[in-house]
């Protein structure tokens, strides 16, 4: 008789180095699952962990002919089932642990767990497409599951390495210990196919993004980035200059290498041309007009840009024409029309939001050159600005970059203001501001041109928010890159899960376990969604909480206590001069 | 103190002993001798070697040699009396048979069940102390022999047997062991889980240190006894 085991093959002891750390049991929940059993004494079979089998496909044998190939079939654990755990009655005391009393009734054995993992498949890594590959079929039961290794993990899970050209090396897999598996980003993926940054407050978003814009300011980047910046937290990026890791030499006699410049326009240098403005951005910053009255100034702004043909107007010049435009009305229709109460509100209303305004003005503006260079990293504080001057702030710079680069793009202009020979990087902060969901603002529509079209035109966009559940949808489905930290919100956690179908459903339901500093990565930019660990900043971070009880305990130190009885006193600081004055 | 001889036994670890009776030996054993949850050890007979010395010491008690004992537990008594019930003609009294016909012996005996929990070797040290060496708990590849002595076991025997090292981790401290509880548990007999009760309570004398431990198998076993067959 022969018996059964002489058909099995012998159970190989795997490559050198090489440990299976279970066996599978069979397939899983759904298709592209799979369950295996292991003790796992040493506790590395985390979810989130990457494990893989080998499988052999039987029509694709090496060049010899002599080896099958052995492809790596990866996958993800997804869920921990314990199978065997000590009874209950095992933890009735405290102080006892239930190994003693397993030992005393005769189990001595190190080992008591045992689990039952289930594998979410990934797919064998095809590094030519540079994409996973779905092999269709759970494995045999009884295959050996090995432990994806650091090396084989930082080859696959991304497509750039560190420090090359286009990479942006932004932390390190949760899973493993800090460093051995780098994420890194594909900064072309994400550039032109934008970027979206979901998370709590208090998460690391503006932490992620300053790494982000980190990586993009390094010699082998040098992008070209700017960042809206309502909370005026980027300020610190302006360090980065003087860091080493932002420099190059250029390894040339008498040229000049490469260093990362930050350029940071205070609130107050933001200034809007009021001639950028049109039609759509005057009903916005001039709410609950009369249909009288906007039919006026659109027929008024009609005619100032006839009038001055390009070059920049006043709100004096607007003022003008509404006069005239109100003047030649009153021609037309004859007699009876008296327009002359909608004039005078119109013009008091221009007058009111126009003159000696702190973000409109006559003649200067944001110049696109300026702003836009590779290399330069600007960010535009607007934590002083209106929310409403925000949006219009962001409409008319989105619009005129789109403009510029479209023309660049098709040979319009080959010199002067518009003229933008490279792509560019624009990081929105606080999102939803200027594309909230179920009503449209002024920035609305060129944003959501922007993302559906920048493509080819180079425009790539960054959105931040906190709120992705107020973020108009069609914007952060647009985004093809997702960083995604801590949510815990469920509305907000379902319109991500809305938006986002590359991540998995598994993979969102860690969402609200997420610590600070720990991101989902998924789209474009990486191969397979990946946990991630958020490196540490080169520069300082500025966008930090404030220590309200150290500030108010320093209130009663001797010293400040000291100044304020000077600042206080009846004579101190000259006040008493000034008061005789 | 040797208590009875093997009569029977009905598996490989349930063993029917007789409790030596008046004259059989000189000390007649008292009842609390074979009570209920008694340890008892019984000898294995050791293959004899033809050491003419070696036989010389094993006679006089000084062999050094390791001697093998089954560890077993008292879990049920038997009164035995073959005359219960003949209540037909006799020709005289019991008095009487005791008077007049000395040799007629009574067919009556105090049976006795053990239950083989475990083996022990010990040995004597050249310096006449004696040395538990080696302890295993379950159930015993030897079998025991008809008319092998029992013997009752001390507090010190009894607490040498359940506190010791692992045999393959001899480096690492000993501690409490009750390997047999879950083979006594897999017999089907209502008096064992009742023993090992019984059991318990002893080692709570002997370790008082490991009340705690011992109070988790403790409660675990008179819940189901006492609550869940009740309730």
């Amino acid at each position: 008789m022969v018996s059964d085991s002489a058909n099995v093959p012998p159970v190989s002891r795997g490559r050198t180095g090489r440990k299976p750390v279970g066996i599978t049991k069979g397939p899983g929940e759904s298709a592209h699952e799979y369950t295996f059993v292991s003790r796992d004494d040493e506790q590395v079979l985390k979810n989130g962990e990457y494990v893989y089998y080998e499988l052999n496909e039987p029509d694709e044998w090496g060049q010899n002919g002599a080896q099958p190939v052995a492809r790596r079939v990866l996958g993800r654990i997804i869920k921990r089932v314990p199978l065997q755990l000590y009874p209950d009655t095992f933890l009735a005391e405290p102080e006892v642990s239930p190994a003693q009393v397993a030992a005393m009734v005769g189990y001595d054995a190190r080992a008591n767990e045992l689990f039952e993992l289930h594998v979410a498949i990934m797919g064998y890594y095809d590094p030519e497409s540079g994409s996973f590959i779905n092999p269709w079929i759970p494995p045999q039961s009884g295959k050996q599951i090995f432990l994806a290794d650091d090396e084989m993990l930082s080859q696959i899970l991304c497509r750039k390495r560190v420090g090359q050209p286009g990479s942006a090396t932004i932390g390190s897999l949760l899973t493993r210990t800090p460093g051995a598996v780098p994420i890194v980003l594909s900064v072309k993926d994400f550039v032109s196919t934008h970027l979206a940054i979901i998370a709590s407050t208090g998460a690391g978003k503006s932490y992620l993004a300053s790494v982000i814009i980190e990586e993009l300011m390094r010699p082998y980047n040098k992008a070209c980035v700017l960042i809206v910046d309502p909370h005026g937290e980027y300020g610190t990026l302006d360090q980065l200059p003087n860091l080493p890791d932002f420099s190059e030499e250029s390894g040339e006699e008498g040229v000049e290498g490469y260093r990362a410049q930050v350029r940071i326009y205070r609130p107050e240098q933001v200034k809007v041309r009021l001639s950028s403005l049109n039609m759509g951005d005057m009903r916005h910053l001039l709410p609950e007009m009369t249909e009288k009255q906007q039919h006026l100034l659109s027929r008024a702004l009609r005619k100032v840009n006839e009038m001055k043909r390009g070059t920049p107007w006043s709100a004096q010049d607007l003022m003008e024409a509404i006069r005239k435009v109100a003047r030649s009305k009153n021609d037309e229709d004859g007699e009876g029309a008296d327009d002359s109460s909608t004039v005078h509100a119109l013009m008091w209303r221009i007058e009111q939001r126009f003159v000696d305004s702190f973000t409109f003005d006559d003649v200067q503006h944001l110049d696109l050159r300026e702003i836009f260079k590779p290399g330069q990293c600007t960010v535009l504080q607007l934590n002083e600005v209106d929310e409403r001057d925000q949006q219009v702030i962001v409409a008319t710079l989105l619009r005129r970059l789109y403009q510029a680069r479209m023309n660049t793009e098709r040979g319009k202009v080959h010199s002067g203001e518009s003229y933008l020979p490279y792509p560019v990087f624009v990081l929105l902060e606080e999102g939803h501001h200027f594309a909230p969901s179920g009503t449209e603002v002024v920035s609305t529509q060129i944003l959501k041109q922007v993302l559906a079209e920048g493509r080819k035109f180079g425009i790539g966009v960054g959105i931040i928010s906190q709120r992705p559940g107020k973020l108009d949808a069609d914007v952060l489905s647009q985004c093809q890159t997702q960083c995604i930290m801590r949510i815990v919100n469920e509305i907000d956690q379902k319109s991500v899960a809305a938006a986002i179908e590359g991540v998995g459903r598994d993979l969102l339901d860690n969402l609200p376990a997420l610590s600070k500093g720990q991101v989902i990565v998924a789209g474009a930019a990486v191969n397979t969604p990946v946990i991630c660990r958020v490196r540490q900043r080169l520069t300082r971070h500025g966008g930090e909480s404030k220590d309200a009880p150290d500030i108010w305990r320093k209130y009663f130190s001797s010293e400040a206590r000291e100044s304020r009885r000077l600042q206080e006193a009846p004579l101190g600081n000259n006040q008493g001069f000034s008061l005789l004055k | 103190m040797f208590i009875g001889k093997i009569v029977k036994s009905d598996s490989h670890i349930n063993y029917v002993c007789q409790i030596y009776g008046p004259r059989e030996v000189e000390v007649e054993p008292a009842p609390e001798d074979y009570a209920f949850g008694r340890f008892v050890r019984i000898a294995v007979r050791a293959r004899q070697g033809d050491d003419p010395e070696a036989e010389l010491h094993r006679v006089l008690g000084m062999s050094t040699e390791p001697r093998t004992y089954a560890v077993g537990v008292i879990y049920d008594t038997i009164l035995l009396n073959p005359s219960f019930g003949s209540l037909g003609p006799r020709l005289s009294n019991e008095t009487q048979v005791e008077l007049f016909s000395p040799d007629y012996i009574a067919e009556r005996a105090v049976l006795i069940y053990v239950m083989v929990l475990g083996m022990m070797q010990e040995r004597t040290t050249p310096e006449g102390q004696t040395e538990v060496f080696s302890i295993m708990h379950g159930v015993p590849l030897l079998s025991l022999e008809l008319g092998s002595e029992i013997e009752t076991m001390d507090d010190e025997q009894v607490r040498a047997f359940h506190f010791f090292s692992d045999p393959d981790r001899p480096d690492e401290p000993p501690y409490l062991h009750m390997g047999y509880l879950p083979h006594i548990i897999a017999q089907r007999n209502s008096l064992l889980p009742m023993v090992a009760l019984c059991i318990i309570d002893q080692l709570e004398r002997l370790f008082p240190q490991n009340l705690s431990l011992l109070s988790i198998v403790k409660r675990n076993f008179a819940w189901r006894l006492k609550v869940e067959t009740t309730g």
